[in-house]
């Protein structure tokens, strides 16, 4: 594995990689390998050494760092300001059963975020600018570090879950959001998934800004006690203001009980996927329109399963021969079914999405094309 | 400014284009010298030219054929929503094809079960909420536009307003588009889960000025109305006093719906203009809190201390007409302005916050230099900035002037690392001063982008990107005698 810690090595790498047409690898912390269709067996770029926080400025809700920063560091950092990352980023390694550290880099390239999306979007929302270098070895810059800005494509929303196939990342600009000092969490125990999800909608749909709305089958790890199931409201503010968010919330869904549990830990669960490490099934991952969430729960039945973002979100865990049917269903109900964790057999089968219709996949192509001709980076993962 | 040379072998083949379209789009095509005429510019109507042809079709399928034709036949495309385009995004061209969008105004479908809203583009951004607010939902994103501009623009130039640090900007606020790519392929990018199963395609094409392809339907988010929306109008004796509230109050992890900057020149033109109170002072701040009561109590509390710690001097809006009063005078600062000189100039920056002091002095000095006065609006909560440049075009050499003022500004608020552009797209009009901002390397890559889905070069040619034949510097919003473009439609 060669390894780089400057962006002019990135360039000196790629130059070298085009040069041999040798495809390669980009490699950081390592945890997210275990996603996507496997690469055969490829060089490696690590560019871990491409880490830390370059600049900060609470009062500009900027933060920008090289992307092997980890996330624990940036969590760490923007918390003594009371700040956080708007797409809640997630570390995978649990689910994925790998080691290493996770990385800003790595949580944006995979579009790993978790229930905090719900208020402020993924990565691809909060990601004003970056640094990279192309497949012809050139570094170049897209966005600006602003909150504010349409000047120019608006390349900062590619690289977001494009899982490197794009570019070197080496400079990365997020505009982060204040976090509120107090939070509470509402459960509405014992519901079926239609009541649940009905209710989670309702919350979405009200005024209260809330920060996580999960429901639990009654059959989950992570919680016990919940009946046949669990909704899970989560709404931040300051402590006054809070209670009184609380009271509303009541008010708009009768039976919910505040939280007796760990429920910080318990949405922290959430995002990591820690219900579905372990264990020989597949791992999904199925983003759908939030009233079809139920719908396809009640078809397919999954012994092992969560939803969040009200129902946006389906983690899905499932024999390996449920695959053809679960792509089906997202794709009857309007929605992308990932596949998180697999055998290399059924991700090389199956690839992290199903294929796009023709003029898409071209149109993606093409695009792809515009920045790494040879398809040197990543090749095949997406 | 220059435009690319006319292709002369369309020009002449303009009678069987027409004839050709005609058979596409049997009741939408506009020829007639007269017809074309109210087609020749967008508001920035400094610059005008009569389109080729008008197409206007009622349909996904009308627009793919015209896209094949034009693709088969090499003829450029300019795509066109209300034209409210304050860049010149919508600018005709001589041999080229302008497809309006604007007779495909259905609303497809409201669902609030997902929290969004079907349509098609050209369905203005104000009907969205209209569609909407009987159930107490309502699009947040708000250009000043918004009675007249089209969500299909919106999309086409990833348009803001004036809530865009709580609430984003367009892209952040919908879900999915079909999109018709030139050569007339239909394909749909996103849906109702936000979702794309691959690249973020939609992200790219939203704010791409037009530049690779069309947007024939938009499934766009809707929120809750807030239930409560407070305001509080703070002086100060120093700019910097403001700047320092500015990021006080962000710092305290207040996200203000609003929060409007106006400096004394401006603040005393608005006074005189329509008297919504405001006090003599050096920076003005106009902020707005939106939500749920005890959130917004909260915030107004909070941001009270933080301008009481200043030494600035805080006026609550007492009941909704007060509110409203306090809004009037901002939303009239560009008309304002405009009694202040025959003529004036929109710049539309965006600068990190903290920079404010030091632009605005460097300003101070560029005004000196050029011998024409101006004032400033800022939508200090996410840093973009408007100043206004005042002067008389019928004074020899003032327009040249202003221009230059105006293109040095924008590249004052590169230097202090900001952008040429926060809201009203690049277009036509800061074309030029694109090598300002972005280097070689960055622009190559943006136009590699551009070659991958318009290989031909034919969508909405010679604007954004800057053409060889580089020239003139430019970069505002030309209104004379008081009289913007489009002077229905408030501008702020």
């Amino acid at each position: 594995m060669s390894a780089v810690s400057t962006e002019a090595q990135v360039s000196e790498f790629v130059r070298a990689a085009r040069a041999d047409k040798t495809p390669f690898e980009i490699v950081a912390g390592g945890t997210r390998r275990g996603a996507g269709k496997p690469m055969g067996d490829l060089p490696a770029l690590d560019v871990s050494g491409l880490s830390g926080i370059l600049k900060y400025e609470p009062e500009e809700l900027i933060i920008t760092a090289a992307p092997g920063t980890p996330l624990s560091e940036i969590r760490a950092v923007l918390s003594e300001k009371n700040q956080c990352l708007g797409f809640d980023p997630a570390d995978w390694s649990q689910v994925l059963g790998s080691n290493g550290i996770a990385t800003l880099g790595g949580a944006m390239s995979a579009d790993a975020y978790g229930p905090g999306r719900l208020r402020h979007g993924g990565a691809r929302d909060s990601l004003v600018a970056f640094r990279a270098v192309n497949g012809m070895g050139e570094a170049f810059r897209g966005g600006a570090k602003v909150v504010k800005n349409v000047t120019g494509f608006d390349v900062p929303k590619l690289m977001c879950g494009a899982f490197g196939t794009l570019g070197v990342l080496t400079e990365l600009s997020f505009r982060v959001y204040p976090r509120a000092s107090h939070a509470t969490t509402l459960c509405l125990a014992d519901v079926t998934p239609d009541v649940g999800f009905a209710a989670l909608r309702k919350i979405a749909h009200s005024a209260l800004e809330p920060t996580g709305l999960v429901y639990l089958p009654g059959n989950t790890p992570l919680l016990g006690g919940i009946g046949v199931g669990a909704a899970l409201i989560r709404l931040e503010g300051a402590r006054e203001p809070l209670a009184e968010k609380v009271t509303q919330a009541h008010g708009l869904v009768e039976g919910a009980q505040v939280a007796s549990f760990d429920a910080r830990r318990l949405f922290e669960d959430v995002r990591s996927g820690t219900a579905f490490a372990g264990g020989d099934h597949d791992v999904w991952r199925v983003a759908l329109p939030p009233s079809e969430a139920p719908k396809v729960v009640a078809a397919l039945n999954p012994s092992l399963w969560l939803g969040d973002l009200a129902g946006g979100l389906l983690w899905i865990g499932a024999a390996p021969a449920d695959a053809a049917r679960i792509r089906a269903l997202a794709a009857k109900h309007d929605g992308h079914a990932m596949l998180l964790r697999a055998s290399p057999e059924q991700r090389a089968a199956l690839g992290l999405f199903a294929p796009q219709p023709p003029a898409l996949a071209m149109m993606a192509r093409n695009v792809k094309a515009a920045f790494d001709p040879l398809f040197l980076f990543n090749p095949g993962r997406l | 400014m220059k435009f690319p040379e006319s292709n002369t072998e369309i020009l002449s083949r303009r009678d069987e284009i027409v004839a050709r379209l005609r058979e596409i789009v049997p009741d939408g095509v506009v020829a007639d010298k007269s017809g074309l005429a109210t087609f020749d510019c967008d508001a920035l109507s400094t610059y005008r030219q009569q389109p080729l042809v008008v197409v206007l079709p009622s349909n996904r399928e009308q627009v793919s054929a015209v896209l094949r034709y034009a693709n088969a036949e090499g003829i450029p495309i300019v795509p066109r929503g209300s034209g409210t385009s304050l860049s010149g995004g919508a600018l005709p061209r001589a041999d080229g094809i302008l497809l309006g969008l604007g007779r495909m105004k259905r609303i497809i479908e409201i669902d609030y079960e997902n929290g969004c809203v079907v349509a098609e583009p050209g369905v203005t951004n104000l009907n969205i909420t209209k569609a909407v607010e009987a159930q107490g939902f309502y699009y947040a994103p708000d250009p000043s536009s918004q009675v007249a501009c089209s969500i299909g623009g919106n999309v086409a130039e990833n348009s803001g307003g004036l809530h865009c640090l709580k609430y984003g900007l367009t892209t952040n606020n919908i879900l999915g588009v079909t999109f018709v790519l030139p050569d007339g392929e239909i394909v749909k990018l996103g849906g109702k889960s936000g979702a794309q199963g691959g690249i973020d395609l939609l992200g790219l094409i939203t704010g791409s000025e037009g530049l690779l392809g069309v947007v024939v339907e938009i499934v766009a988010r809707i929120l809750r109305k807030p239930p409560v929306t407070r305001t509080v109008l703070a002086s100060f004796d120093t700019v910097t006093a403001a700047g320092a509230a500015v990021a006080a109050i962000i710092a305290d992890g207040v996200v203000p719906a609003a929060m409007e900057f106006m400096d004394r020149a401006c603040a005393e033109a608005i006074e005189s203009y329509n008297a919504p109170g405001y006090p003599k002072a050096e920076a003005v701040l106009l902020i707005d809190a939106d939500g749920v009561e005890a959130d917004v109590s909260d915030a107004i509390a909070r941001i009270g201390a933080i301008v009481a710690r200043i030494g600035g001097t805080l006026k609550e809006a007492t009941d909704e007409q007060a509110r409203a009063k306090m809004w009037a005078g901002r939303k009239a600062a560009f008309a304002a302005m405009g009694k202040l000189a025959p003529d004036m100039m929109c710049m539309d920056g965006s600068i990190p916050r903290g920079a404010l002091p030091e632009v605005l002095a460097e300003m101070d000095k560029l005004s000196a230099q050029y011998g024409l006065s101006f004032c400033n609006v800022f939508h200090a909560g996410d840093g973009n900035l408007h100043p206004l440049i005042l002067f008389d075009q019928d004074k020899p050499g003032d327009l040249e002037r202003a221009e230059a003022f105006g293109a040095d500004i924008l590249r004052l608020c590169v230097r202090v690392g900001g952008v040429l552009s926060g809201e009203h797209g690049v277009g036509i009009e800061k074309r030029d001063l694109m090598t300002d901002m972005f280097s070689e390397p960055d622009l190559e890559q943006q136009h590699r982008i551009k070659c991958a889905i318009d290989p031909g070069g034919l969508f909405n040619p010679g604007k954004v990107f800057p053409t060889l034949s580089a020239c003139i510097e430019q970069g505002h919003l030309h209104v004379h005698g008081a009289q913007m473009p489009r002077p229905d439609l408030p501008r702020y």
